[in-house]
């Protein structure tokens, strides 16, 4: 199999195609290179993860006195051991994603996309790898705070089960958020401002992704909308799973991630080859 | 201090100009920051559809407590814009232009910049207020001295707060962590019913994060007059911004020149 934008210019100017391997570890090598780069500190990745701490102690606050109220032991078939730990991998997930959609608007806006671009490897591709990198360690920083102060306020965590099938479906939601972040930072080739779209998909993520609430106490008919949308898939799916993990509700979850990938990451690619064919850069 | 007062209303001006310069840019931050706020508030509805009520805070105190808010953070943000950046405006050596200007340094430095997307808070905050005056069905002119009042309290704590957590940087260098982290805290945590918590991290929002002075406290006192409020919004305000002058032009004596050629437009 070969791939034609893996190609580059040789010394001799010939046009030199290399195999699939080649062209994976081109993006292995960005991954690690940004992997090593974060864990060359260690403190600041701890230091970004305490964020997590406040909000697991406002979320116990909420929910210790909602639960209270309500005067039974579980909602909408949570407990509130549960809830807290569904909050804790929502939160880490939505922590440690990297929105990229703000380099590659600022990249766009300042042209130094034009020098990203003539580099033999895939401007999107390049920034997922990047991206992931990043992504991995906080992801695992959140996780180890988060879990050491929902233990210590709720008890023990669900099952090894549940930590192995929300971690391989929360690759597939990095891959699909990375997809709404370059969405929004290619139409930085279209309008002149990209902030306010990152900030409603970040609220479309907390809300209907259910960061701030599980979609399983929404009302019936947003909870079907809800879970109709991509946005569950980010966050929701993942994070439930986590708490409940069973085959039947993995599989369901990949389904859904798949299917949103392959029509997220579809639009991407046509804008994204439209807007590099269109590119004009001017002075030098 | 009638100087003082038409020096920074000059400064607003002319970052209100500059940002029509950007008309379009300008009013897609300001509808996107009002649509985000929005929709952040969708969960306190959906939370009180199911909960109706907790520790006796429902959803008209919630639009009491966002109407201040987003109101008072709106303003004091869009007003004094480098209340966000003024951390790594001292560490990266660029207070040289504020002090060699006859103007006091702090008032110049935080005045020289507005956000654009503040002005979508402080209008979400003014539309949260007119809500929570529909479905309270209670209004008068002494409530809307009240909400100006409570409004006024919450920019100078938050301002104050933001300033002193940045002054931090004269002393320990980089702080863009700790002002992020502190940044969030406060806007978090003002944004939720002071009745969830309890003793102990009703003094910590009242004193180390004091979120309740910027949320909680006001919106209470917007809703009825109370005498022992006032006193304790004032004196909260009075007491942080003295608190965040002295730590600032304690710290300037030990600020380093960046020595760099800076070129303002």
């Amino acid at each position: 199999m070969r791939s034609k934008e893996a190609g580059a210019l040789t010394g001799e100017g010939r046009v030199r195609e290399h195999s699939s391997a080649a062209v994976a570890g081109k993006y292995w090598a960005v991954f690690r290179t940004q992997l090593l780069n974060s864990l060359a500190y260690p403190i600041d990745l701890l230091g970004r993860s305490l964020l997590i701490v406040l909000f697991m102690w406002i979320f116990m606050n909420l929910w210790r006195v909602t639960y209270g109220a309500v005067g039974a032991s579980s909602i909408a078939g949570l407990t509130l051991a549960d809830t807290m730990w569904y909050l804790m991998m929502a939160e880490a997930v939505m922590l440690s994603k990297h929105d990229l959609s703000e380099t590659f608007s600022e990249q766009v806006k300042d042209g130094s996309v034009a020098y990203l671009l003539n580099k033999p490897f895939n401007f999107i591709l390049y920034h997922f790898a990047s991206g992931l990198g990043d992504s991995l360690l906080a992801f695992g920083g959140n996780l180890l705070i988060g879990s050491a102060v929902v233990w210590l306020m709720v008890g023990p965590p669900p099952g090894i089960a549940g930590w192995i099938f929300a971690g391989a479906a929360v690759v597939l939601s990095w891959l699909l958020d990375f997809c709404f972040s370059a969405l929004i930072g290619l139409s930085a080739f279209v309008v002149e401002e990209t902030n306010a779209f990152r900030w409603i998909y970040q609220k479309f993520l907390l809300l209907l992704g259910g960061v701030l609430i599980p979609l399983d106490f929404f009302p019936a008919w947003l909870q079907t909308i809800s879970l109709n949308l991509p946005f569950a898939w980010i966050i929701y799916g993942p994070a439930r799973l986590f708490v409940e993990p069973s085959l039947a509700r993995l599989g369901h979850v990949f389904l859904q991630q798949c299917i949103w990938l392959a029509v997220v990451g579809g639009i991407v690619w046509v804008i994204y080859r439209r807007v590099v064919a269109r590119l004009v850069i001017n002075g030098g | 201090m009638g100087r003082q007062l038409s020096f920074v209303v000059a400064l607003w001006k002319t970052n209100l100009l500059s940002a029509m310069e950007y008309r379009v840019s300008f009013l897609t931050q300001v509808i996107g920051m009002m649509l985000n706020n929005a929709i952040y508030f969708v969960f306190w509805i959906i939370f009180f559809a199911r909960f109706e009520e907790i520790n006796g805070w429902d959803l008209v105190d919630m639009l009491f407590l966002f109407g201040v808010v987003a109101t008072g953070f709106g303003a004091g943000t869009y007003l004094f814009g480098n209340s966000v950046r003024l951390s790594s405006l001292i560490a990266n050596g660029q207070m040289d232009y504020y002090l060699s200007l006859p103007r006091p340094v702090l008032l110049h430095a935080l005045a020289s910049r507005s956000n654009a997307s503040s002005a979508g808070d402080f209008t979400y905050g003014l539309f949260s207020f007119g809500a929570a005056i529909y479905f309270s069905g209670s209004f008068g002119g002494l409530m809307l001295l009240r909400f100006t009042l409570g409004c006024l309290a919450s920019i100078v704590v938050l301002i104050s707060f933001l300033v002193l957590v940045q002054s931090l940087t004269f002393w320990i260098g980089n702080t863009s962590l700790l002002t992020r982290h502190a940044f969030n805290a406060i806007v978090t945590f003002s944004l939720y019913p002071i009745t969830l918590f309890d003793g102990t991290a009703k003094l910590f929002l009242f004193t180390l994060v004091p979120a309740a002075f910027i949320g909680a406290l006001p919106a209470e006192f917007v809703r009825r007059f109370d005498l022992l409020q006032l006193a304790q919004i004032c004196a909260g305000g009075a007491v942080f911004l003295v608190l965040a002058v002295f730590v600032f032009y304690r710290g300037l004596r030990r600020y380093e020149s960046g020595s760099a050629i800076q070129v303002r437009m």
